[in-house]
C-alpha cells in the first residue's frame, strides 16, 4: 500500500451527494400484480406469431363445428359425371375422381383431424401428466414401475406401433363408423403416445422437488399430496404444455399417414387423409393436382397454427428464451 | 464404465419383453382364426388344422405361444410365416435395405440439420434464420407422404434425374431421394434443435472467456459454439433410428422398395402375425440397441458424463 | 518518478442497452485511470455497472449494450475507435480476463490444458509440443499442484479453486499488461479465496501486470487495491486512494457501505438488548404452560451417512456429518459455520426433521423428535421451528403471490378464519416492514431482500420458538444484507425467538451469533462462544477462516 501524492487521473474524487438512498422496501405499486401465467400472456399477446396462429385456429375451429355454413354441399354426393372436374362457380375447388364436391370435403374433412389432434393431445398430457408426476416425485419402485411401462411403449416406433394397433381393433371392432373410427385413432396413438410427456413431466417434477420452497412447505408439515399438487404440479405445467401444443400437430399428420396407408379412419368418414390418400393415382400422373392440393393444403395449414402457437407459447412461458 | 454396461443392459431385458408380449398380446389376443385367414373360405379338414395349429403353436396358451417365440428370437428363429417361408430368411432380405435407406436418411438429416441449424442459429432473427424456421415447420406439417410424391413426381417423372420407383435395384443411387424423403422431418427436428442449442451456447460464459482470451470469432464459432451444441443432437439421433425404421412403411411404399417397413405393412393387411411380430421385435431390439449406444456416444463426447 | 502515461484511461464513458427500443443507461460518465503495475478497484454492490465497465474494455459487452460515449484509451490509443478486428488483438496479448464464476467459464468439453493453450495458440506465443510444455509452466505458475496430470484433465475434475487457477493461468498465459480480475474469487471459499488472490497478487507484481479487480466486497478491495473506484447505480460516487476512502469516507453511500461491510464490523448487533431478548423468550414460554428448560433444543451425537455408489457394485459410504453436539439457548443464536462441503446444511436439514438422522437424536424441549408420532403432534412440533432458506429466488413458489405464500402455514395448520387470517398475514407483512401493498404481488415483482423478507414472514406465521436460518442472507447484496441481519435481531428481541444460523460467512456471524460452531469435513472443530471465537480462537483452522476474512487488519476511522 502506498501513500504518496495521487498520480493524474487518481485525485480523490467525490460525487455530490445525489439520490442514493438505501435499497427502498417500497413496492411498485404503477401497474396490476402479476403472477408467472399472466406474465406468460403478456409476452405472448406481444408475439405476432401467437395471434397469426390464435386468428387461423379460430377460423379452423369454427370450420370444424359450424361446416355448413360455409358450404350447403353434401360432402357424400357423388357425381361420377363430375369427376375430376376443375374449379368452377359454385364448386371452387373443382371436383375429385369420384365427383365429390373438393371444396366441400375440405371443410368437412376438419372435423375428424381436429378432434383426432385435440382428444389424443388431451388423453396424452392426462395421463402422461400423472405417471410422471407421481413417479418423479415418490421415486422408489413407483418411479421403476412406471419409467419402465414408458420405455416398453416408446420402445416400438408410434406409427408402427398404430398400425398393429389399428388393425387389432379392425378386427375386433369392424364396422365402427364415424365416431367409432375417430376414437380408434385416438385410442391408437394415445396408448404409444402417452410415454413422452410422462418423460417430460418427471424430469420437471424431479428438478422442482429439490427447490426450497418445497422444502419449506414440507417443514410447515403439508402433507405430500398438497405438496404435489398445489406446488409441484403446477410449476411442471409449463414445459409439458409446450410438448403438448406441439405434438397436437403431430397427432394430426399421424391421423394423415394411418389414414394414406389405408387403416386409420374408414373409408367412409369424409377426412383429409382419406382424401389425399384419394388422390393418390393423380399424384403419381401428376394431372388434375388440385384433388390433391387442397386437402394437403388445409391439413398443412392446421398443423402448422399449432405449431407455431407450440413455438409462441413456449417462448411465452420460458423465461430464458424470452430474452 | 462396465457397471453401467451392465445395468443398461439389465433394464433393457424388461423392455423387450415387454415390448414384445405387448405386440404379441394385439396380435394374437384377437377374436378370428388365423386358420381361417390363411385358407380363406375353402374348408379345413380337422387333421390339416390340428398339424398346422401344432406348427404354429396356436394349441398351446397364450402365454406359452410368446414365451415359444422368445425361445426361437433367441437364436434368431422366429419361425415360418402362413405362407410358408421362414420369417427370418423375409427379415434377412428386407432388413440391409432398410437399414442402408436409414442410415443414408440419418446421414443426410444430421448434416445438413446441423448444418442449416448452426447457420441459423448464428444470424438469429436474420433472413436466413426466419426462412429455416419456415421450412421446418413446413416440413413438419405437410404429411411425408405428400412431400414423398411431390419429389418423386418433380424429381422422378418430370425431370428424371433419379427412378420414381426403386424396385429390386437398391443402388445407393436409387436410394438417394427415398433417403431424402425419410429424412425430411427429422432433417427439421434437427435443425431446431441445433438453432436452440447453438442460440444458448453462443452467451454462455466460457464462449465469453473464450473470446476475451483472444480467440477469433470463426475459431470460437467452431470450437465452442458447434461442438457444445453438438451434444442434444446426438441424443436425438440415437431415438431417431427408431423412427426412421418406422417411417419406412410410408416411404418404401411410396417408391416401392422392398425393405423391411413394406414387408411389416404387407404383413399386417394379410393377417400374417408371425411376420408381424417378429418384425416389430427387430425394430424393438435396433431402437434399444441404438438409445444404448447413444448413450455410450454421449458419455464419450461429453466428459463431465459418468458411468454411475 | 515511473512512466506518467497512463496504461488505461477511461473518460466519461457511458453505455446503453436498447430495451424495447428505449436507451437504458448501464454506466454513466466514468472516468477511471491505471498505471503500469498498479492495482485499482471498481467496487460496487450488483447493477451498480462494474462488471459492465469491464466488459466494455475488452468490447464484450452482452446483447444489445453498446459505448454510447467517451472513451477508452488503452496505452494512450482510444479502443473505441478502433475496427472491431483490431479491437479483438488487444484481448488476451494486452488485456487479460479472469473471470467471476470458475464453475462456468472453461468449456466443459475440453481439457484443461488444450484450453489453455489455446490461448497461447491464437497469440502467437507458442505452438505445438512447446505450447505443451509451457501449459505446464504456467499452471505450476498459478500455484495449480500436479499441473503435468492436471493439464491432462477435465475441467469438472477439477475443485473450484483448482478452476479458478486454471483461468488464472489462461488470463496470464499471454502475458498482458493489464488483468482485468472480475470477481474472480467469489464464488470460492475464504481460505481459497485468501489462498488464490495472495497468489495473484505475488504474481501479478513478479510479472508487473496492472489489475483491474471488480469486487462487491470493499474489504477485499482497499485490502488488494492502491486505487479504488466505488460505483453505485452506474455512476462513480467516491474515487481515491483506498485507504483513504476506507478511513475518511466522504460520500453517504461510501460510509453506508463501510458500515454495512460484515468484514469491517467488530460487534454483535444489538448486543445490548441480549439480555432483555433471553427474558422475553422465558416469558413466552411461561405463556404456554410449559415446563422451562433454558435449551430449547438439544442436538446429541448427530451423524449423517449418505450411501453412494462406488467401484464395481459396491457402495462407498459419504459420513456428511459426524457427532455433531450442541445446545440451542432459548432465545439467542448458535451460527454454524463452515465452507461447502462441511456438513453445515446438512445439520440443519435433520434439525429441521426432512431428513432423519443416521444416528443420534434431535431434542426439542426434552423430546426426541423422532419419536414424534401421529399427525396431530407431528403438525404441533412442525410449527414451532421454521426454516428461511439461501436462495430468495427459490425460497417461494413462483406461482403463489406473497399473501398465498405468508398464508400457506395458516392453512396448512386450519388457523382461523379468512379474515383472521388476512389480519394475521397483514401484521406478518409489518413486522417485516413490507408494505400492505406488497401481499398481492408476485415473487417475480419483488427485489431478492424483499423476498427474503416474505420467506421470514412466512416462517414466523405460526409463532414458532425457532428459526433455522440456511444461509439466509448469504445471496444478498451488502447493504441489503445488513438489513436484513438487523431485522433478524429486532425479531429476536421482540419474539423470543431462538435462532440456529447456519454460513459460511464467519464476519456475519460477529453480526448476529451468541454461540458458534466450527464444521469441517462433517466434523465440529470448534465450538465456543461468539467472542471467544474472534479474540481467541483455539483451533488452526478457526484461525485460517478469520484470517481469510477480507478486509479485517485494516483500521478502520472512528
Amino acid at each position: 500500500m502506498h501513500n504518496h501524492t495521487p498520480r493524474q487521473g487518481q485525485e480523490r474524487f467525490v460525487a455530490p451527494a445525489v439520490s442514493s438512498e438505501l435499497p427502498a422496501l417500497h413496492v411498485d405499486t404503477s401497474h396490476p400484480p402479476e403472477s408467472q401465467w399472466k406474465q406468460a400472456w403478456k409476452a405472448l399477446r406481444r408475439n405476432w406469431l401467437f395471434w397469426f396462429s390464435a386468428s387461423l385456429l379460430v377460423i379452423i375451429l369454427f370450420v370444424v363445428f359450424f361446416p355448413n355454413v360455409l358450404t350447403s354441399v353434401d360432402p357424400r354426393s357423388a357425381d361420377l359425371s363430375h369427376s375430376l372436374g376443375k374449379p368452377q362457380a359454385g364448386h371452387i375447388f373443382g371436383f375429385d375422381r369420384q365427383g365429390y364436391d373438393v371444396f366441400s370435403r375440405t371443410i368437412h374433412g376438419a372435423r375428424a383431424s381436429v378432434i383426432i389432434g385435440l382428444l389424443t393431445t388431451i388423453i396424452v398430457t392426462i395421463i402422461g401428466l400423472f405417471t410422471g408426476a407421481l413417479a418423479g416425485f415418490f421415486g422408489g419402485w413407483l418411479d421403476t414401475i412406471v419409467s419402465r411401462g414408458a420405455d416398453i411403449f416408446f420402445a416400438i416406433p408410434l406409427l408402427l406401433a398404430a398400425i398393429v394397433g389399428l388393425s387389432a381393433l379392425n378386427n375386433v371392432w369392424p364396422d365402427r363408423g364415424y365416431w367409432g373410427g375417430v376414437f380408434a385413432v385416438v385410442i391408437a396413438l394415445a396408448v404409444f403416445g402417452w410415454p413422452q410427456i410422462t418423460r417430460i413431466a418427471r424430469g420437471a417434477v424431479l428438478e422442482i422437488k429439490h427447490l426450497e420452497f418445497v422444502d419449506a412447505a414440507r417443514s410447515l408439515g403439508a402433507s405430500k399430496w398438497r405438496n404435489l399438487f398445489t406446488h409441484i404440479i403446477p410449476n411442471a405445467l409449463p414445459p409439458v404444455i409446450v410438448t403438448a401444443t406441439v405434438s397436437l400437430g403431430v397427432y394430426i399428420v399421424a391421423e394423415a399417414t394411418l389414414s394414406f396407408l389405408g387403416i386409420g379412419l374408414p373409408p367412409s368418414v369424409v377426412s383429409w387423409g382419406n382424401d389425399i390418400a384419394a388422390a393418390q393415382p393423380q399424384v403419381r400422373s401428376g394431372d388434375n393436382l388440385h384433388v390433391l392440393f387442397f386437402p394437403a393444403g388445409a391439413l398443412a395449414i392446421t398443423v402448422l397454427s399449432f405449431m407455431l402457437l407450440g413455438d409462441a407459447v413456449r417462448d411465452a412461458l420460458d423465461p430464458k428464451a424470452r430474452k | 464404465m462396465w457397471r453401467y454396461i451392465v445395468r443398461r443392459l439389465l433394464q433393457t431385458i424388461p423392455v423387450i419383453l415387454g415390448a414384445t408380449l405387448l405386440i404379441y398380446a394385439l396380435v394374437f389376443l384377437q377374436p378370428g382364426d388365423p386358420i381361417v385367414a390363411l385358407f380363406g373360405e375353402k374348408p379345413v379338414s380337422d387333421a390339416v388344422r390340428a398339424e398346422l395349429e401344432a406348427q404354429y403353436n396356436l394349441d398351446q396358451p397364450f402365454l406359452i405361444q410368446w414365451l415359444l417365440f422368445l425361445k426361437g428370437a433367441l437364436v434368431g428363429d422366429f419361425g415360418v410365416s402362413y405362407s410358408g417361408q421362414p420369417v427370418s430368411e423375409l427379415i434377412g432380405r428386407t432388413l440391409p435395405v432398410t437399414f442402408q435407406l436409414a442410415f443414408m436418411a440419418m446421414i443426410i438429416e444430421a448434416i445438413l440439420g446441423v448444418i442449416a441449424g448452426f447457420y441459423a442459429g448464428m444470424r438469429r432473427g436474420k433472413i436466413f434464420d426466419s426462412t429455416m424456421l419456415v421450412v421446418s415447420l413446413t416440413v413438419i406439417a405437410i404429411p411425408i407422404f405428400v412431400l414423398g410424391f411431390g419429389l418423386q413426381l418433380i424429381f422422378g417423372v418430370q425431370l428424371q434425374w433419379v427412378p420414381p420407383t426403386v424396385g429390386s435395384d437398391t443402388s445407393f443411387t436409387n436410394l438417394i431421394l427415398p433417403a431424402v424423403v425419410l429424412g425430411l422431418v427429422s432433417f427439421a427436428y434437427v435443425l431446431r434443435l441445433t438453432r436452440t442449442s447453438v442460440i444458448e451456447n453462443l452467451t454462455a460464459d466460457h464462449v465469453r472467456t473464450a473470446r476475451a482470451h483472444g480467440v477469433s470469432d470463426s475459431l470460437v464459432n467452431r470450437r465452442h459454439v458447434l461442438r457444445n451444441s453438438l451434444i442434444p443432437v446426438v441424443t436425438f439421433l440415437g431415438a431417431d433410428l427408431g423412427t426412421l425404421m418406422a417411417g419406412a412403411v410410408v416411404t418404401e411404399g411410396i417408391f416401392n422398395i422392398n425393405g423391411i417397413g413394406n414387408l411389416a405393412y404387407q404383413a399386417i393387411l394379410r393377417g400374417e402375425n408371425p411376420t408381424v411380430v417378429s418384425v416389430v421385435t427387430v425394430m424393438v431390439l435396433i431402437y434399444v440397441v441404438a438409445s444404448l449406444l447413444v448413450d455410450l456416444l454421449y458419455a464419450a463426447l461429453d466428459p463431465r458424463i459418468r458411468y454411475a | 518518478m515511473v512512466n506518467q502515461t497512463p496504461l488505461l484511461e477511461i473518460e466519461n464513458l457511458h453505455i446503453n442497452f436498447s430495451v424495447d427500443k428505449r436507451q437504458v443507461h448501464a454506466v454513466q460518465g466514468l472516468n477511471l485511470t491505471v498505471y503500469e503495475g498498479q492495482t485499482v478497484a471498481i467496487v460496487g454492490e450488483s447493477g451498480s455497472g462494474k462488471s459492465t465497465t469491464a466488459h466494455a474494455i475488452i468490447d464484450l459487452l452482452p446483447g444489445t449494450g453498446h459505448v454510447a460515449q467517451g472513451s477508452i484509451k488503452y496505452q494512450g490509443k482510444d479502443l473505441v475507435q478502433l475496427q472491431q478486428k483490431k479491437r479483438r488483438s488487444y484481448r488476451g496479448s494486452h488485456i487479460g480476463l479472469v473471470p467471476q464464476d470458475p464453475l462456468s467459464n472453461l468449456n466443459p468439453l475440453y481439457k484443461v490444458g488444450a484450453q489453455i493453450k489455446e490461448v497461447l495458440e491464437v497469440n502467437d506465443v507458442v505452438k505445438g509440443r512447446d505450447a505443451d510444455q509451457r501449459v505446464i509452466e504456467l499452471l505450476e505458475e498459478a500455484g495449480l499442484p500436479d499441473a503435468q496430470r492436471r493439464a491432462k484433465q477435465y475441467p469438472h475434475e477439477f475443485s473450484g479453486g483448482m478452476r479458478q487457477r486454471a483461468l488464472i493461468a489462461a488470463g496470464l498465459a499471454a502475458r498482458p499488461q493489464l488483468l482485468i480480475a472480475d470477481e474472480p474469487t467469489s464464488a470460492l471459499d475464504v481460505t481459497v479465496q485468501k489462498q488464490i488472490l495472495d497468489h495473484l497478487d505475488v504474481l501479478t507484481d513478479e510479472l508487473g501486470v496492472a489489475v483491474l479487480l471488480i469486487t462487491h466486497d470493499l474489504g477485499l478491495a482497499a485490502e488488494r487495491a492502491d486505487h479504488l473506484v466505488v460505483m453505485y447505480k452506474g455512476e462513480v460516487v467516491e474515487s481515491g486512494p483506498a485507504l483513504e476512502i476506507l478511513q475518511d469516507p466522504q460520500h453517504q453511500y461510501s460510509k453506508r457501505l463501510i458500515n454495512a461491510a460484515p468484514s469491517l464490523q467488530s460487534e454483535r448487533l444489538a448486543s445490548r438488548e441480549r439480555i432483555a431478548a433471553r427474558e422475553s423468550a422465558q416469558e413466552h414460554v411461561s405463556e404456554d404452560g410449559q415446563s422451562l428448560t433454558d435449551d430449547i433444543m438439544q442436538i446429541q451425537n448427530l451423524t449423517k451417512v449418505f450411501k453412494l455408489p462406488g467401484k464395481g457394485f459396491t457402495k462407498t459410504d459419504l459420513v456428511a456429518a459426524q457427532n455433531v453436539n450442541f445446545d440451542l439457548t432459548r432465545g439467542t443464536t448458535t451460527a454454524l459455520v463452515g465452507e461447502s462441503g462441511s456438513g453445515k446444511s446438512t445439520v440443519a436439514r435433520m434439525v429441521l426433521g426432512l431428513d432423519a438422522p443416521t444416528e443420534g437424536q434431535v431434542y426439542f424441549e426434552g423430546v426426541d423428535i423422532s419419536t414424534i408420532k401421529g399427525h396431530g403432534r407431528q403438525m404441533k412440533f412442525r410449527r414451532r421451528i421454521q426454516p428461511v432458506f439461501q436462495n430468495p429466488y427459490a425460497s417461494l413458489d413462483p406461482m403463489f403471490s406473497i399473501f398465498d405464500a405468508i398464508e400457506e402455514p395458516l392453512v396448512v395448520h386450519k388457523t382461523g378464519s379468512r379474515s383472521e387470517r388476512e389480519q394475521r398475514v397483514r401484521q406478518l407483512l409489518d413486522q417485516v416492514s413490507l408494505p400492505h401493498s406488497a401481499m398481492n404481488r408476485y415473487p417475480n415483482e419483488l427485489s431478492g431482500g424483499q423476498r427474503q423478507r416474505v420467506a421470514i414472514a412466512r416462517a414466523l406465521a405460526l409463532k414458532p420458538d425457532v428459526l433455522v436460518l440456511d444461509e439466509a442472507v448469504s445471496a444478498l447484496d451488502v447493504l441489503v444484507q445488513a438489513q436484513i441481519l438487523e431485522l433478524l435481531n429486532e425479531l429476536q428481541v421482540e419474539l423470543g425467538l431462538s435462532y440456529l444460523f447456519i454460513t459460511h460467512d464467519l464476519a456475519v456471524v460477529r453480526q448476529i451469533a451468541d454461540n458458534v460452531l466450527v464444521m469441517r469435513h462433517g466434523k465440529v472443530v470448534e465450538q465456543a462462544s461468539a467472542d471467544n471465537i474472534f479474540t481467541a480462537p483455539a483451533v488452526e483452522y478457526t484461525q485460517d477462516l478469520l484470517a481469510a476474512i477480507p478486509g479485517r487488519d485494516i483500521q478502520l476511522a472512528g
